[in-house]
């Protein structure tokens, strides 16, 4: 009876071990053939995954015995994947991501040069190459880009009399006075300075004065007047109530979203605005477009930014060949355009930049804008945990009693990782 | 529980074996018990006590940002954690949240015990809804607050404004004091499930006849509750507390799914910023190591302060 | 006690209905929005109703993401950690109530230490180890570490049980002619049943809303719980609440309706870990 039992118990373990011990399959990195290679995509909307899909489709059609193994991660978990991936020796074959300075630092990257073609890599737009390299050589391959514009609700505008957009900070002070006074149930100006995207509003705001995260040499200078400037200007802002409520907290989604709902007057917006938040609940929405604002009336820049494709260098390289196809394969002028142009963000190649600009209208003051794009310091090891410092941390300084000391935090932040 | 303390005399107090038994005989009986209790102990070693050694050894390495492993540290990352501005009022607010959410958990349990023990129609029906936060997710569970408080399209804003409480909608989870309030109560909601569980089965085995020797006396209501309900129900109190405090000390996905500890880490307890330390942020794995032996020290006292203000030691060495 | 007048029954029935509603609202609220079309989940001041029911949301959850395959691994993992932790922590409870030896306090030291221990603050450590044994990112890990840190608690809670049994009915059984194995089967377990419903269903709870563990060491959509796929449902793009609320409810009404039908049960098993 004892050994029945004891076998029953054995009996039921060793099915139950088994059959979910080799539910482990061939898609984590380190194993397969080295035809095999994993891709980790991130999702930016519904449609991501069905263009890989397809582009995935075509690419093993055409090259027989490849195949590649795609997993979808959305971005709100993306940088915890991302340190699980290399942590635990899982990094994929090749990961799209917002950053990769600190992978090349630790040597866990092939050079662009190892796995991608001359004749493509030569067709990368001259204003994403800077932020592709790490000391020089470049590692990470631009995937899509998005340039930011002032969006502004005309109807909103004419309620409140104004006529043109704001072009400099005391304008948007003014308008936003307006705003409030006239206009009732609407946010003037949307502050996006919670944990999602600060990195941006705050660099577009400072950028704009001058400010930003790097200093003319390139050291980190986020504590620097201008930037303290700025702080003190969004700060004072949102005391006077010309925001939405506690910036500190707005994701970038809420704040688009409100504005799609014409509830908010005017923000930073991005290329995305109509495909992804304006066209799904208010189509008819009457939005104008044009430069940011800048502190005194210069000459605006605004922020661009580009998400990497990157190329790891797995069990000693001898998937190089299978990344390389499919890299090549993706960077074919059709396959990019197409890709890009789906998913509502702008080119990195010169010859879909061609495409793009004449299958889409919309798209052409951002394509017009990318050459006064500013873009964060990609190129540095420091960047990416400190991006994420300052995604939550940021957002602090408008309700800090001193902004500045949140800066100096930064600051220190990014000296301590180089 | 009282078996535990009782069984460390046994142990203590094992007949000494016959002179005459031979050392293979000796061997059997001590090696007796491993088919029984082997098992358990090797799933234990293996996956609960390796990490707590591999996590000691993690806080003194140095790993990269991209979570390369670099090399040792010695005692490097506990300065930095140390050197974190945040990391008393982390801290502080580890302990109000722990305190506060146990505390009330237990009072309003013993409430709800009460009720699901008292005789009404309908009772099962109201003893099942009190279970449905427990078969729920605790971390659907806080979705789903997250949503009912949301600044634009949440329902509480909207429920609270019909009645009249407030006249504008107050953007709750932005406001680190509310969040956590809010918070607090999300983890209180989660608890009671199973505390008032407990108690009402504590309830259920006290015998009839003490209260009515009660009655006979003369005691009032009250009286009775505090002198005899009360001190039965202690065993129960003990388990539902000493619980609710492992549970809740470790909680994560209320503040990670609610707030993600923001704005910055002002809604972070010290569980939700070892995780942000090192899977966010700055992404130091050493660090975040250095932060889960802290907290695993701060348990350790916790647990072991608590039995002692409740006596442990008398209510099981009876 | 005895005085079980009219308006005293009726105030705790009112009492007892209104804490059933706060206790189910949230549940309800969730249904609701799982019920809202797309363009009505973002409409400020909201309303309370759906104004077009969106039942259809049910329906396309399942296109929308391979939620099935999350809700297989979320079972899988619990039951089969269920399982582990009854099948280990069984006789160990059992043996440690019934004999006194050498290590017996020892253990149940270790059994009460590690109740202590929680998966989310050893999570790097887990997750460390897991790397060591090439174990990342496979159900094997999730169903080990919650086999492992829900069986002190069943342990505890069996022993407890067990020791409440007297041994004298085992020893009846002796005298029928019954081995130890079959006086614990026969007798002793059902017995205990209980005790062994609250140990499972503790364990299975346990595993099922485990969180912090999944999300670290898995990867593949197709190896996560539906713990670490819902949140994905919301992201800076695009937010499908109603999409997520649905998810949960699909989770959480299984569970309910087997809670509901072991309610009696789990009050028993209860009273047994701490009062004897």
């Amino acid at each position: 009876m004892k050994r029945h039992l004891m076998g029953v118990i054995a009996a039921g373990l060793t099915v139950t071990l088994g059959m979910t011990g080799c539910s482990k399959g061939s898609s984590s990195g380190g194993g397969g053939d080295s035809k095999t290679i994993k891709f980790v995509a991130a999702i930016y909307d519904d449609k991501t995954k069905s263009l890989w899909d397809s582009l995935i489709k075509t690419f093993e059609a055409q090259n027989k015995g490849y195949k590649v193994n795609l997993e979808m991660v959305d971005w709100t978990q993306m940088d915890a994947k991302v340190k699980t991936y290399v942590q635990t020796k899982q990094t994929p074959d090749i990961l799209n991501y917002n950053a990769f300075a600190d992978f090349a630092r630790d040597g866990l990257l092939f050079p662009t040069s190892d796995v991608l073609s001359s004749q493509a890599s030569s067709d990368i737009l001259p204003s994403f190459i800077d932020g592709d390299k790490y000391k020089g050589t470049p590692y990470g391959m631009p995937l899509l880009s998005s340039v930011r514009l002032f969006f502004y609700n005309k109807d909103v505008f004419k309620k409140a009399g104004i006529s043109t957009p704001p072009k400099t900070w005391d304008d948007v002070q003014a308008d936003a006075q307006k705003i409030k006074t006239k206009v009732k149930g609407v946010f003037p100006l949307g502050l996006p300075l919670g944990a999602e995207e600060s990195q941006a509003e705050f660099f577009m705001w400072a950028m704009n004065n001058g400010g930003g995260y790097v200093d003319q040499s390139g050291n980190w200078a986020l504590d620097s007047q201008a930037n303290v400037d700025t702080m003190n200007y969004l700060k004072g802002l949102s005391k006077g109530g010309l925001t939405q409520p506690n910036p500190e907290t707005t994701d970038r989604k809420d704040a688009f979203n409100e504005f799609a709902q014409g509830k908010i007057g005017m923000l930073n917006g991005a290329v995305f605005m109509p495909a992804g938040f304006i066209n799904k609940v208010n189509p008819k929405l009457p939005f104008g477009i044009a430069q940011l604002p800048t502190k005194t009336g210069g000459t605006p820049s605004t922020l661009g930014v580009q998400d990497f494709l990157v190329a790891f260098k797995n069990d000693g390289g001898k998937k190089k060949d299978a990344v390389s196809k499919f890299l090549n394969f993706f960077y074919q002028t059709n396959n990019v355009a197409n890709f890009q142009k789906e998913e509502g963000f702008l080119p990195v190649t010169k010859s879909a930049g061609d495409v793009i600009a004449s299958a889409v209208p919309y798209d052409k003051p951002f394509i017009d804008a990318l050459p006064n794009a500013k873009f964060y310091p990609t190129g540095n090891a420091a960047w990416g945990p400190l991006a994420n410092t300052v995604k939550e941390k940021l957002g602090t300084a408008i309700t800090a009693s001193d902004p500045k000391s949140v800066l100096t935090q930064l600051q220190q932040t990014a000296q301590k990782n180089g | 529980m009282q078996n535990t303390i009782e069984a460390r005399g046994a142990g203590a107090t094992a007949p000494a074996p016959p002179s005459r038994a031979s050392a293979l005989r000796r061997l059997g009986r001590a090696l007796a018990p491993l088919p029984w209790i082997g098992p358990a102990v090797i799933l234990i070693a293996a996956v609960v006590l390796w990490p707590v050694i591999e996590m000691a050894r993690t806080s003194l390495m140095r790993i990269s940002s991209s979570g390369a492993t670099i090399g040792t540290r010695g005692t490097g990352n506990y300065h930095d954690l140390f050197d974190e501005p945040d990391l008393v009022s982390v801290l502080l607010r580890t302990v109000v949240w722990v305190v506060g959410v146990v505390l009330v958990t237990i009072v309003v349990s013993l409430a709800l015990g009460q009720l699901l023990n008292a005789r009404f129609p309908g009772r099962r029906v109201v003893r099942w809804a009190v279970i449905v936060p427990w078969a729920a997710s605790v971390l659907m569970t806080a979705l789903t607050w997250k949503w009912m408080l949301n600044y634009y399209y949440g329902v509480v804003n909207k429920i609270l404004q019909g009645v009249g409480v407030i006249d504008h909608p107050v953007n709750w989870l932005s406001n680190p004091t509310q969040a956590l309030i809010w918070m607090m109560w999300v983890a209180v909601f989660v608890s009671l499930p199973f505390s008032s569980f407990v108690i009402l089965a504590g309830l259920q085995t006290i015998p009839q006849d003490v209260y009515e020797a009660a009655t006979v006396d003369g005691a009032g209501r009250a009286r009775t509750y505090f002198r005899i309900t009360l001190p039965l129900l202690r065993p129960s109190l003990l388990v539902a507390a000493i619980i609710n405090v492992i549970n809740v000390f470790n909680s994560f996905p209320i503040i990670y799914a609610m707030t993600g500890g923001g704005p910055g880490d002002k809604t972070d307890t010290s569980t939700t910023f070892m995780y942000k330390l090192a899977f966010s942020g700055s992404g130091d794995v050493g660090e975040s190591a250095a932060m889960a032996v802290v907290n695993f020290a701060l348990i350790l006292i916790l647990v072991l302060a608590y039995l002692r203000v409740v006596g442990w030691r008398g209510e099981t060495q009876r | 006690m005895n005085s079980r007048s009219k308006p005293r029954v009726a105030i705790l029935a009112g009492v007892g209905y209104l804490v059933a509603f706060v206790f189910v609202a949230p549940y309800l609220e969730m249904a609701l929005t799982a019920l809202k079309p797309d363009r009505e989940l973002t409409r400020s001041p909201t309303t309370f109703l759906p104004k077009h029911w969106e039942f259809g949301n049910f329906v396309n959850v399942w296109k929308a993401a391979p939620i099935w395959q999350n809700m297989q691994v979320s079972l899988i993992v619990a039951g089969v950690a269920t399982l582990i932790a009854l099948v280990v922590s069984l006789p160990a409870a059992y043996y440690t109530a019934r004999n006194r030896f050498r290590g017996r306090g020892a253990f149940l030291l270790l059994v009460l230490v590690t109740q202590m221990f929680a998966p989310t603050a050893l999570v790097i450590g887990i997750y460390r180890e897991m790397v060591a044994l090439n174990l990342t990112d496979t159900l094997l890990a999730l169903i080990l570490v919650n086999a492992a840190f829900n069986l002190p608690f069943c342990v505890w809670i069996l022993h407890g049980y067990f020791s409440s049994i007297p041994k004298e009915l085992e020893e009846a059984a002796y005298l029928d002619g019954a081995g130890k194995v079959t006086a614990l089967t026969r007798v002793t377990l059902p017995l205990s049943l209980p005790g062994l419903v609250t140990a499972v269903i503790y364990t299975f709870i346990g595993a099922w809303n485990e969180y912090v563990v999944a999300l670290t060491i898995t990867s593949s959509p197709d190896r996560q719980p539906l713990t670490v796929a819902i949140p994905g449902f919301v992201t800076s793009y695009q937010a499908h609440w109603q999409f997520l609320f649905a998810t949960s409810l699909i989770a959480i009404v299984p569970v309910v309706v087997l809670f509901v039908f072991i309610e009696r049960y789990l009050i028993g098993g209860l009273t047994a870990g701490g009062v004897k």
